[in-house]
This record gives structure tokens, C-alpha cells and sequence, in this order.
């Protein structure tokens, strides 16, 4: 970062002498600071996982949700500024819908992520708007499977079968790759994001977080819904009991 | 010129990832008098302090009515709150006329922090300097919510905005778990502590800076409130009743000192209002 305050880093429409756009590079370092958000891509569905950082505790618990539907078939869930999380989720809708109409079936995640990447990556070039300050985790079951991609303030997308982001990334990723994903059924996924996301939470230096899970595939019969309480629960009370025999 | 280099545009992400131009805009919030909603199984109630500027000045707006059901109190920029409640206004109605049922809270609330989303993210507005709390009932009882111009809207259980609002913020992390089962009398009662933590030295409630909003069925001291129990306010002499059930500040220190030490000691609101640093550009 030797180039901040030399005026490179303003605007999204101005390249720093070596080629680098610092502001999109800001936005990444926004989601680096928040909560972390993993999917875990598994034989016959998908999982996601929020740590949702609790700023007070006059908060309604149930209320306030931080995983949000696109489709029926479609869930996402964002690391960054929430607003920004909203404002991409709208579109998302958007496009789903519109794919709907076109061509009269459900949308292929793959395709919407796609348009949105379009979307997120006309943010990066003009100095009249700033790039999005959120890394969004898409997951869907469709006519190709199981589906999990990760949209970058860049505009860029990948598909994966682990994905994690904002602040515990690093450690999520590493727990994630000792996974066999392809052979974990649904249920057995919940229990594993559960324990990631305890993990990677630094109880010291933190504020109080609260567990969210949906999933989308078999158990659902296809349709993306929050985990049901009773194994929210549990799946929150084994991996607390798992952190407390690790350390 | 500036206190920060990227700080002059709501467009520009600091090398940290903030939006300064935001967090400015929360600030405006906190220059406006403050504001407490709470709300309990059966009610949500909203209760604000209005300032004058001098004599022979009226008091200030502080509440509004969005829908039958719908209502919001404000700290900030009134103009921009005006603007945004035309708009809420707007939503409301549109509900009803097409799909014919009252607009769920969450989903009003949640219009307006989509518009001001877009306001810091690009170039040539700024962000709206007005946050609210609104409150309403709707199918699934009543609610209570925050919207903030950073684009964010939460739902609460209990939450006070606006100049000093840490103080009362104290007061009720202290009491709200006792929310949910108190009647309306008990509630606003509750309110007006909380508000009354917010106010300066020598300042106190009167009938005429102290606005109460109500949704829910109607208390034994009001008339003529229609059965679904709409959103009211309260203003002048109405509210004098509820301002006679309060406690006296003395009193509820000493019934604090008297209790076990589970209690906070009597100065226990000093500290937070240490860290509540909005207080010296409070008027």
C-alpha cells in the first residue's frame, strides 16, 4: 500500500502507475474487516453459514436476518457493508425473475451469478460511484446439481465446492479443505459449518454473534430455507461442546 | 480543509474500507434531540424530546403518522425526514391499493433503507442526515425498528436515537427484558425513564417537549382510540398523566442503592455518558 496519499487511490476510474485500482481494493479490505460467511458445496446440496456479529443486545434475535432467498432454489449470503448486501440481493432478483420470464424455467445459478458479476464489475469503472463494499456467497440446487460461486467487489466470480469470506476467511478455508465434501450428506454439513463458524470466531476480541444456517437440496425438496430451530440448535450446542474438548 | 483525505465524497472507500461521508451522516443523526421507542407483546410505543428555539418559539415535530398502523419518530435533518416519510407515506398506500391489506412493517422500513443505500454509493448526492424509529403492527404483532442513513435498518426489542440517546441507551439494556409482559401504562412509563436519562442538567419533561406514539390498544387514560388500536400521538395535555406516573429521578437512584448489588450503583448512567461524545454539540 505505498501508494496511498499519492492521489492513485481516489477514484475507481484512476489507475495507480502499476496498474492496480485501489479502490476496488478498499472495498475487498471493508469485507475483510466483517463477519464471516462460508458454503459448503456437498453431494446432494448446499449449506450456508453466517457468523452475524451482534452490535447490541436489544436486538431481536430471530429478526434481522442475514441470508437472503434470489429464488425459489437460490440463497445468498454477503460479508461487507449490509446495505450494499441488500442493494446486490434486489438485483439478483431482479435478474432471476427476468430469466424467469425469458425462458420460462428456473434460472441456472451460474447464469445470475454471471449478470451480477456484469452488474458489481460496472461499479469498478467510474469515478461517479464506488464499488461494492460486499463479497456475496451464492448457492443453489439446479438443473446441473449443487451450485456455489463467490461474487468480488471486482466483479469477478468463481465457482467452488468450499467457499469462505470476511474476516476468518483463512481459517475457514483451511478447516474447509480437510473436509471430504463430495461425501458429506446435508445434515452432516450443518454440524461441520456450525463448528467452522465457532471456530473461527475470536471470542476475545469480538462482540456476541449469533449462528445462521440455511440450506437448499434434498431436505428441502430443492427450495432454499433457513435450517429447522430444533437442528439449528443443536448443530450451535455440539459445536461449542467440539471447541471446548479441542482447546 | 478536510479532516481526512477520503473523506470529501460519499464515493471514495478509505484505504481501511470505511465510507467516511457516511459515518458523517450518523453523526447528524446524533446532533437532532433524542428519541426512545420500546415495545412490549401487545404495544410498540415510541416516545421523543422536542426542543425550541426559544420563547416564543413553538416546539418541534418529532413524530409522525406514515399509515393507520404505521408511525415514526425522528433525530436529524426534518427536511430530509419529511422527504422519506412522503415516501413511506407513499408505499403504504400503494400496498393497500394493490394488493389491497396495510404494508407490512419490515417491508416499509426496509424501502427506505434500499433508498438511502443508494445515496452513498454515488456520486452527486449525500447521504440522507435523518435517522428514525419507526414502529407499527402488522400480522405477525407489533415491532419496533431502527433505520440509520448508512442504509441499515434493524429490528429491536427496545433502542433510543438521537443526542445523548447512549444515556437512555443504558437504561434500557437495564430494563428491557421486562418489556414484553408490561401494559401500556407500565411501558410508557418505562419510555419516559429511558428519555429522561437523555436530557441536560436542570432540563426536565414537560407536557410541552415530550411527544408519546402509540401503536396498540387504547391505555385507560385515553378516548376515543378506534378498536385495531391505530398509531396515535400524544402531545400537551394527554401526556401529563404519563408524566405524573413517573418516578422521581431521586427516588428511583435511591430504590436502586437500597437494592443488592446486582443493581447498578446510582451514578451508574455517568460513565456512559462519558462515552457519549456527541454531548457537548448537543444544542
Amino acid at each position: 500500500m505505498t501508494s496511498i496519499g499519492t492521489g492513485y487511490d481516489l477514484s475507481a476510474s484512476t489507475y495507480s502507475p502499476d496498474g492496480r485500482i485501489f479502490q476496488v481494493e478498499y472495498a475487498n479490505k471493508t469485507v475483510e474487516n466483517s463477519g464471516t460467511v462460508i458454503g459448503l458445496r456437498v453431494k446432494d446440496g448446499i449449506i450456508l453459514a453466517v457468523e452475524k456479529l451482534v452490535h447490541s443486545k436489544l436486538l431481536v434475535p430471530e429478526s434481522n436476518r442475514r441470508i437472503l432467498t434470489v429464488d425459489r432454489h437460490i440463497g445468498m449470503a454477503t460479508s461487507g457493508l449490509l446495505a450494499d448486501g441488500r442493494h446486490l440481493a434486489n438485483r439478483a432478483r431482479d435478474e432471476a425473475y427476468n430469466y424467469r420470464e425469458m425462458y420460462r424455467e428456473s434460472p441456472p445459478l451460474k447464469e445470475v451469478v454471471q449478470r451480477l458479476g456484469l452488474y458489481v464489475q460496472a461499479y469498478t469503472l467510474y469515478s461517479s460511484v464506488r464499488p461494492f463494499g460486499v463479497s456475496t456467497i451464492f448457492g443453489a440446487v439446479d438443473k446441473t446439481g449443487p451450485a456455489l460461486f463467490i461474487v468480488e467487489p471486482s466483479g469477478i466470480s468463481y465457482g467452488y465446492h468450499g467457499a469462505a469470506i470476511g474476516k476468518g476467511r483463512q481459517i475457514a478455508k483451511t478447516e474447509l479443505e480437510k473436509l471430504k465434501l463430495a461425501e458429506l450428506s446435508m445434515r452432516e454439513a450443518v454440524f461441520e459449518a456450525a463448528r467452522i463458524i465457532h471456530l473461527v470466531h475470536d471470542d476475545s476480541k469480538e462482540k456476541e454473534f449469533q449462528l445462521e444456517l440455511s440450506w437448499i437440496g434434498e431436505e428441502t425438496k430443492g427450495l432454499h430455507l433457513p435450517v429447522p430451530k430444533d437442528l439449528c440448535e443443536e448443530a450451535d450446542r455440539k459445536a461449542r461442546e467440539a471447541l471446548e474438548t479441542f482447546e | 480543509m478536510y479532516r481526512n483525505t477520503y473523506d470529501s465524497d460519499n464515493t471514495v472507500f478509505s484505504p481501511q474500507g470505511r465510507l467516511h461521508q457516511v459515518e458523517y451522516a450518523l453523526e447528524a443523526v446524533k446532533q437532532g434531540s433524542a428519541a426512545v421507542g420500546l415495545r412490549s407483546k401487545t404495544h410498540a410505543i415510541l416516545l421523543a424530546l422536542k426542543r425550541s428555539t426559544g420563547e416564543l418559539a413553538s416546539y418541534q415535530q418529532k413524530m409522525y403518522r406514515i399509515d393507520d398502523h404505521v408511525g415514526i419518530a425522528i433525530a436529524g435533518l426534518t427536511s430530509d425526514a419529511r422527504v422519506l416519510s412522503n415516501f413511506m407515506r407513499q408505499q403504504a398506500m400503494s400496498s393497500r391499493m394493490v394488493f389491497n391489506r396495510p404494508i407490512p412493517v419490515n417491508r416499509l422500513v426496509s424501502s427506505i433503507a434500499d433508498k438511502a443505500q443508494v445515496n452513498t454509493q454515488e456520486y452527486g448526492r449525500r447521504p440522507y442526515g435523518v435517522g428514525f424509529l419507526v414502529i407499527g403492527q402488522d400480522k405477525t404483532g407489533p415491532h419496533l425498528y431502527e433505520f440509520a442513513p448508512s442504509g441499515n435498518s434493524y429490528e429491536y426489542y427496545a433502542m433510543s436515537i438521537g443526542a445523548r440517546s447512549q444515556s437512555a441507551k443504558t437504561y434500557l439494556e437495564k430494563h428491557f427484558e421486562s418489556f414484553a409482559d408490561c401494559t401500556l401504562e407500565d411501558l410508557i412509563r418505562h419510555g419516559l425513564h429511558a428519555l429522561r436519562e437523555s436530557l441536560q442538567q436542570d432540563k426536565e419533561l414537560t407536557i410541552n417537549n415530550t411527544s408519546i406514539g402509540i401503536a396498540g390498544p387504547a391505555s385507560v387514560h385515553e378516548k376515543d382510540v378506534p378498536a385495531g388500536g391505530s398509531f396515535r400521538i400524544l402531545e400537551g395535555e394527554p401526556v401529563e398523566v404519563f408524566l405524573k406516573s413517573m418516578v422521581p429521578k431521586e427516588t428511583a437512584e435511591a430504590q436502586a442503592a437500597e437494592a443488592p448489588a446486582a443493581e447498578a450503583p446510582p451514578d451508574g448512567a455517568a460513565p456512559a455518558q462519558a462515552g457519549d461524545q456527541d454531548v457537548s454539540m448537543a444544542e
